[in-house]
């Protein structure tokens, strides 16, 4: 539709304010509408948490019984304390060698950091069912064709496996943070005599640090989330807590899965809370955290 | 006279290197030469002795292709519905909603997103369910109890919704981008709200459409855990297919070839998607012409 008036006329403050016409409204109701349904199942499962029942699925009465069950059940504590240790060693591990290759990125151009901008990129698209299974057969072939028992242990796998995934996002974030940089203050420090170690240690690695700790969060989530991959390579007696999720699907649902579930969401609120609460402080802007959050 | 920096920064990178190539190079590499192998006998799930490429005729027989198509179509339909759904909504956040609450809105967006994937299914299928509470609400209302659980309805809504945010952050990134004085030169110029929307915000949001196109498409078409929790054990993905060669079949062979067959064809598809929005964008580039009105 055309506006008749001519548009030099009208202030610019007053204009904004007929601005909030009936599209306007409907854009408002679109965006309550998404996050309703953005949120409904997370909001059931919070809920069900609560349920007294026997199965998941049928609502049995309002309770604390499937917390004080869930905690208790050794199974379901070990699954959990798997998937902590895994998200931590995955963390530490791509957080290590993401920010390395990272700090490669930013500050030597060429065909090599090309070459692995794409590698890492193609970590990125590779669709998990594909890293899943050659994951498997490789780590498979380590541990029985060349005698490397590490790559038999459940616990190391998902470490690896997992920061397969997330080194790429690892690396990302910190280039961004690192690349904004400026390369000054460590030809400044190069001028004072400080060794290609004590720059490192005291320009470049504190100024980096930020999205280090905001890259190894991300690993630490990603690898709490992860049910693709870590359901190929898990061993019996390092399940995670998805992949015990994921096997209990045919046996029949319990409540207490809902309210473990309920509590590592909890968990994964707060690291992305300190995420947020990092970049912030570090000077990003929304968009930035949200770009930072999407992994790209 | 300021000193070149003589870092071998670029030995910085040899970990990532020797890490990526050891293990997602070389594991790749492997699935690759599987396929090209076979099943030998009942307990064996690989031998290469024989080289040949019958697993990949194998994978394109019957089962597979019907199921490719059906994961094709559940992927498209699902990029479009997130795309339809989300646009909306990331130009009202980058747009209309004032600065001071736009981290208030994007930190609900953040909050589904890193919430574990396959528990977010999970309340789908307990919302869904017959003996849920929704279905529960609509029988007392005197419905009929819910019967959407294990449809393709179900994985649909599921896929859309596990995927959304993924098309939302980088549409909201490219339209919270544009900038607020080309909408409103473009409305001086006397364009309405719509051309106004049609011919600047859209082109300038093309780069976000791209990318979200690309972040939802690309990981649905290896999904298997919403079709398996929604969709029941019936495989109507291909992501089921191949994980069942591994699991169940115990075949890697064929599991492998599959695979292979999955990743070629949806780099095809993405690669002939983008040559058609290319082109389009070049003819209607060029027909495009300027009137000025008087």
């Amino acid at each position: 539709m055309i506006d008749e008036r001519p548009p030099a006329v009208v202030p610019p403050h007053r204009a904004r304010r007929r601005g909030r016409s009936r599209s306007d409204v409907l854009l408002g109701v679109w965006g309550v509408l998404v996050l309703l349904f953005l949120f409904l199942p997370i909001a059931v499962i919070v809920v069900y948490s609560f349920n007294s029942g026997r199965l998941l699925t049928s609502w049995g009465g309002a309770g604390f019984q499937a917390y004080t069950a869930g905690l208790s059940r050794p199974v379901i504590r070990a699954a959990v304390v798997t998937s902590l240790q895994a998200a931590a060693g995955a963390a530490l591990l791509s957080a290590v060698i993401g920010s390395l290759a990272a700090l490669a990125l930013a500050r030597v151009g060429g065909r090599w950091a090309a070459a692995l901008t794409l590698l890492l990129g193609l970590t990125l698209v590779t669709p998990e069912i594909v890293d899943a299974i050659s994951l498997l057969g490789w780590f498979v072939s380590l541990d029985t064709e060349a005698g490397l028992p590490l790559f038999g242990d459940g616990l190391a796998r998902l470490v690896v496996a997992h920061s397969v995934l997330s080194t790429a996002v690892v690396a990302f974030i910190v280039r961004a943070r690192v690349a904004g940089l400026d390369t000054r203050l460590e030809e400044a420090a190069a001028d004072l005599y400080a060794t290609p170690w004590g720059r490192f240690r005291d320009v470049t690695l504190p100024l980096a640090a930020p999205g280090v700790l905001a890259g190894g969060l991300m690993a630490f989530t990603l690898s709490l989330d992860n049910t693709i991959v870590a359901s190929f390579v898990a061993l019996p007696g390092a399940t995670p807590w998805p992949v015990y999720v994921f096997s209990s699907l045919r046996a029949g649902l319990r409540p207490e899965i809902a309210a473990v579930s309920t509590l590592l969401l909890l968990l994964t609120l707060v690291s992305l809370a300190v995420v947020a609460f990092v970049l912030r402080r570090s000077g990003d802007s929304a968009s930035g955290i949200a770009r930072t959050m999407a992994g790209g | 006279m300021i000193r070149r920096l003589r870092t071998p920064h670029g030995a910085l990178a040899l970990p990532a290197w020797v890490f990526l190539l050891g293990f997602f190079v070389a594991p790749v590499a492997l699935v690759v030469w599987y396929s090209f192998g076979y099943k030998p006998g009942l307990f064996g799930t690989h031998a290469n002795d024989v080289l040949s490429l019958d697993r990949y005729g194998q994978a394109l027989s019957g089962t597979f292709v019907r199921t490719f198509w059906n994961t094709l179509r559940i992927a498209v339909v699902g990029t479009l519905i997130c795309l339809v759904v989300a646009l909306p909504f990331a130009y009202w956040l980058a747009v209309k909603v004032p600065p001071r609450r736009r981290g208030l809105v994007l930190a609900l967006v953040m909050v589904p997103f890193w919430t574990n994937f396959l528990v977010r299914t999970l309340g789908w299928q307990i919302a869904l369910s017959p003996q849920g509470p929704f279905s529960t609400a609509w029988q007392a209302l005197g419905g009929d109890p819910f019967d959407v659980l294990y449809t393709r309805g179900a994985v649909q809504l599921g896929v859309v919704y596990n995927y959304l945010p993924l098309m939302l952050l980088p549409l909201y990134v490219a339209l919270e981008r544009t900038s607020h004085a080309l909408r409103e030169a473009s409305r001086d110029l006397g364009a309405g709200r719509w051309r106004t929307f049609t011919d600047v915000t859209l082109p300038l949001a093309f780069p976000g459409i791209a990318s979200g196109s690309l972040l939802v498409f690309v990981p649905l078409m290896g999904d298997y855990v919403t079709a398996t929790v929604l969709g029941g054990a019936r495989g109507n993905m291909v992501g089921q297919l191949v994980a069942g060669q591994f699991q169940t079949a115990q075949d890697w062979a064929l599991g492998s070839a599959m695979a292979v067959v999955l990743v070629l064809l949806t780099g095809g598809t993405v690669l002939l998607t983008a040559l058609g929005v290319l082109l389009v964008r070049r003819v209607r580039r060029a027909r495009r012409h300027v009137e000025v009105v008087r």
